[in-house]
């Protein structure tokens, strides 16, 4: 609301530190730090002169926006820093990082739903995705079918394995039926 | 654990020439880096492993290259990575359903590539359906091709058996309320035949007239008076047989795993427990009284119909096929999942309703009544549709297949008529013929409407014994014995995770003494509550074993273990009731002077005796008009009232300030003196009586020995009660200091979240 933002404002220009001073957000920049292949295909970084032989990338709004805000963290769960926005990067790099958040957030996105069969709590789905034809089981209730977005799906099976239906409306009537049963 | 699976033959030999002759594992590797799903396999021999796909060696190295390997569960899907040299490798991806089996590969190829010796567990076998012997659903028992409604439908029948002798009674009235209700057109024909239009060349009969009056009217009350009785059956036996169904719900409720009832939305179970069954009430008095009684009325109607004149029956009954059709087809297609996503608006705006309703202060404490008033109205507009598209459809559906239904009887009319005019059938035949055809209109009628009340019944026995069928993940074996608990406990070698690859606690080796106050310490997250979890048995251990005064906490029976140990929680959670019954939860048989006892040892005594209702005091939802500490306090009292011979304290003072900590404390004291206590604390002050201290580290014992000991180490410990030190320090106005004040109040915040 506009009111909160003015209050806020007024808080900052009071002297008060404000939320970013106090948030502390170290940002990865192509200067500040040097993102490698290794050969074994994973990421490692050099920031400042300390190297990190292998980082991951968090998305924060892995299915809002992956281009932006991206934690670059260790395996220890050590922040190395953000990165704001993958534009900033040059093509080449930019490409490196998405391949690696590629792999990080593996859900294959259903291109048809072939069947679903609900019973007893647990629903048997067969889709083609783009990473082939899947079957799985996904239990219902607890969330495990949910939209994350105004359109998009996200299925979890028993498993912990992810799918995606990108778009709800582009389904057909019969999948959306079948689909519907489950949200 | 299957970590040896069969290789085609063709992989077999990409294989062999990739690690050498012995294959020692083998599990699929079925995902490729750019993320397809493949039939591929991470080979494992003697001294090399290899990624082997549709009979080719992707790669292989060496297992010596890489000094550790490590799983890595990414965001649905796992990698095998190996650090070696010159960086990480990517050495498999699999998808998820192969994660634990990965944990154990990186263990073993770890162990190998240090040159120790290979601790594998993979003679455990994969849980399989005790009928099929095929896999189950993960995390469950059950098998997804031996269970069929057919079966659900039998146990429906199972649990309706126990009040067989009224249900038997009430089909039985059934039976002579349709014989009674036949009369009644046999009469008319008697009546027409005997004294209105009799017979050309007879006299009318005025005994047989009043006799048939006399049984049309016997008719119509006797008729009545079985109603009545049959409605009074039915109700008792259908309410009786979802009173017994919410029993099993609820009992299977309370022995089902913690896992299980986390992963699912309170009102939604609720809803199970109340409406789910409630439906099945009404399937069951359905079946009962309506379907019975229709399909009786159809059968004996039809043969009498048939046996008085077939070409008018089959008039009669000709529109009745192409109504089921249209019937089936629009159940099939479009009703079932239309009522279906009606109870899904419903459950999910009863769960939007219980949160607000149990948030409400954080509601008004934001400020956000409008915006969840508009949430609710969303919710509301959206169940109303759905009921509205239900009902749309079958506004539609009823006038469009009665009117097919009722053409037969004009027909029959046009028919009959022309057979009277013709001499072949007389005019009592026909009033008797339509009244009979008049009585085959309501159940079939009544049949087009089944579609409806089978439809909610069929989806509500899928709910309701979807939860029945949830095996609980821990359970008692036919070994298991009561144990009386003496308080040693000891960890061997556990290694626990919630999820199997994911470890939580890793090798974990510990004794407790029995009487020794344990204070466990660490980061949120080091495993301090999940090694409160695996004593109360919450959950099994993984890997090794958790000994109570020597004896496997797998064999003792958990009403008996838990019956021993006492928990106090951080949140406590009170019944609604009053403060004596509270106190009494743990042991209902108590006394009112064990009750004061507890209270007085909690120190909760001076504060109950104050209250003008004292110990009577009733309680609001959830102890609300307690203070934070006096609750605490009711809890603690109800914790030691059973004299447990464990207490467990999981950050039981953390909410309460200093004043109120110190009165519980000392109570604590008292309490825990000569029994086995573990205690966890973020405020390492409230652990100062303690005999030892753990000190977690990422699922492993970093540090154990008293508070001196492990200050004059100078490690973690020593670092986290620094840094509490620095916290409570008073913070100085230079900015210079304000800058490091803020680092280490943001480190200590770390440390206490």
């Amino acid at each position: 609301m506009p009111h909160d933002e003015t209050v806020q404002r007024e808080g900052a220009a009071n002297g008060t530190v404000s939320l970013a001073e106090a948030a502390k957000i170290k940002y990865l920049t192509p200067h500040n730090a040097r993102f490698v292949r290794t050969k074994g295909n994973m990421l490692s970084v050099t920031v400042e002169n300390k190297a990190y032989p292998s980082v991951y990338l968090h998305c924060s709004f892995p299915h809002s926006n992956r281009n932006q805000y991206i934690s670059v963290r260790t395996l220890e769960n050590e922040e190395v820093g953000m990165i704001e926005s993958l534009d900033d990067f040059p093509a080449e790099l930019a490409e490196l990082l998405k391949e690696q958040i590629a792999i990080r957030y593996f859900a294959p996105v259903i291109s048809k739903v072939l069947a679903i069969k609900e019973e007893f709590g647990y629903a048997y789905w067969e889709a083609e995705t783009q990473a082939g034809r899947c079957r799985f089981t996904v239990r219902n209730g607890g969330g495990n079918v949910k939209l994350v977005s105004d359109q998009k799906l996200l299925i979890q099976d028993v498993d912990g394995n992810r799918f995606l239906i990108e778009r709800l409306d582009q389904l057909s009537e019969k999948e959306y039926r079948m689909v519907e049963m489950c949200l | 654990m299957n970590l040896c699976f069969e290789l085609s033959e063709q992989d077999e030999r990409a294989a062999a020439q990739a690690v050498g002759e012995k294959i020692r594992y083998c599990v699929p590797a079925d995902l490729t880096l750019t993320g397809r799903r493949t039939e591929g396999y991470l080979v494992v021999g003697e001294e090399r492993y290899g990624i082997i796909q549709d009979g080719e060696c992707k790669e292989s190295h060496a297992i010596h290259e890489a000094t550790e390997y490590k799983v890595i569960p990414l965001v649905g899907n796992v990698l095998l990575e190996a650090k070696e040299q010159d960086g990480c490798r990517i050495a498999a991806r699999a998808s998820m359903q192969h994660a634990a089996r990965y944990a154990y590969i990186a263990q073993i190829l770890t162990s190998v590539a240090s040159e120790k010796p290979i601790r594998i567990y993979n003679q455990e076998a994969e849980p399989a359906c005790a009928t099929c012997g095929g896999p189950l659903i993960r995390g469950t028992r059950i098998c997804p091709k031996c269970i069929n409604k057919a079966a659900a439908f039998k146990r429906l029948w199972g649990v309706s058996m126990s009040h067989w002798k009224m249900l038997t009674l009430g089909v039985l009235l059934l039976f002579a309320m349709t014989g009674l209700s036949l009369l009644g057109p046999y009469l008319q024909k008697i009546l027409i035949n005997a004294a209105l239009e009799p017979p050309s060349g007879q006299q009318a009969d005025m005994r047989l007239f009043m006799i048939a009056i006399a049984g049309m009217a016997g008719v119509l009350v006797g008729g009545e008076l079985l109603t009545i009785a049959k409605g009074r059956i039915m109700t008792s036996v259908s309410s009786n047989i979802a009173a017994d169904l919410r029993k099993l719900v609820f009992d299977r409720i309370q022995a089902l795993s913690l896992g299980f009832l986390t992963s699912q939305r309170a009102g939604d179970i609720m809803n199970r427990i109340t409406s789910d069954t409630d439906r099945i009430r009404n399937l069951i008095q359905e079946i009962c009284t309506m379907a019975i009684l229709q399909l009786i009325t159809l059968v004996s109607v039809g043969v009498l119909l048939f046996q008085s004149n077939a070409m008018l029956a089959v008039i009669v009954i000709l529109p009745a096929p192409l109504v089921a059709y249209l019937q089936v087809y629009i159940w099939r297609r479009i009703l079932r999942k239309l009522s279906h996503k009606q109870w899904r608006i419903h459950d999910k705006a009863n769960s939007f309703l219980h949160d607000v309703l149990s948030g409400i202060r954080v509601v008004k404490s934001f400020g956000k009544e409008a915006r969840e008033i508009q949430r609710f109205r969303d919710y509301n507009t959206q169940f109303a549709q759905a009921a509205i598209q239900t009902e749309k459809v079958f506004s539609m559906l009823s006038p469009i297949s009665n009117y097919l239904i009722q053409i037969g009887q004009y027909i029959v009319l046009l028919v009959g008529c022309n057979f009277i005019v013709g001499g072949t059938l007389n005019i009592g035949e026909l009033v008797q013929f339509t009244s009979y055809a008049a009585m085959i209109y309501g159940p079939l009628t009544w049949l087009m409407y089944m579609p409806r009340w089978v439809t909610n019944a069929v989806i509500a026995v899928d709910r309701v014994f979807s939860v029945i069928d949830e095996q609980p993940e821990i359970m008692d074996t036919e070994h298991s014995v009561k144990h009386s608990i003496q308080g040693r406990i000891e960890f061997r070698n556990v290694t626990f995770g919630y999820k199997t690859y994911e470890p939580v606690l890793k090798d974990i080796h510990v004794e407790i003494k029995q009487g020794e106050m344990i204070g466990l310490v660490g980061h949120s997250g080091s495993g301090k509550s999940t090694m409160i979890n695996l004593i109360s048995r919450f959950y099994d251990v993984t890997e090794g074993e958790l000994l109570i005064d020597g004896v496997d906490i797998r064999h003792i029976q958990q009403e008996a273990l838990r019956s021993q140990i006492g928990v106090v929680l951080q949140e406590t959670f009170l019944f609604s009731g009053t403060i004596t019954d509270n106190i009494r939860y743990s042991k209902p048989e108590a006394t009112l002077e064990e009750i004061i006892q507890a209270a007085r040892v909690a120190n909760a005594h001076e504060f109950i005796i104050q209250l003008p209702d004292g110990y009577d005091t009733r309680l609001e939802e959830n102890g609300n008009n307690l203070s934070g500490g006096e609750r605490q306090r009711i809890a603690i009292a109800r914790a030691v009232l059973s004299n447990p011979s464990i207490l467990i304290l999981d950050e039981a003072t953390a909410s309460l300030d200093i004043e109120t900590e110190g009165v519980i404390q000392e109570a604590l004291q008292r309490v825990t003196e000569h029994r086995t206590t573990i205690a966890i604390a973020h405020r390492l002050s409230t652990l100062r009586n303690a005999d030892r201290l753990f000190v977690l580290e990422k699922g492993e014992i970093a540090e154990i020995g008293t508070h001196t000991e492990l200050m004059e180490k100078q490690g973690i410990y020593y670092k986290l009660i620094m840094a509490q030190r620095n916290m409570a320090k008073p913070k100085k106005i230079s900015s210079v200091q304000e800058k490091s004040a803020a680092s280490d109040s943001l480190s200590a915040q770390a440390v206490t979240n």
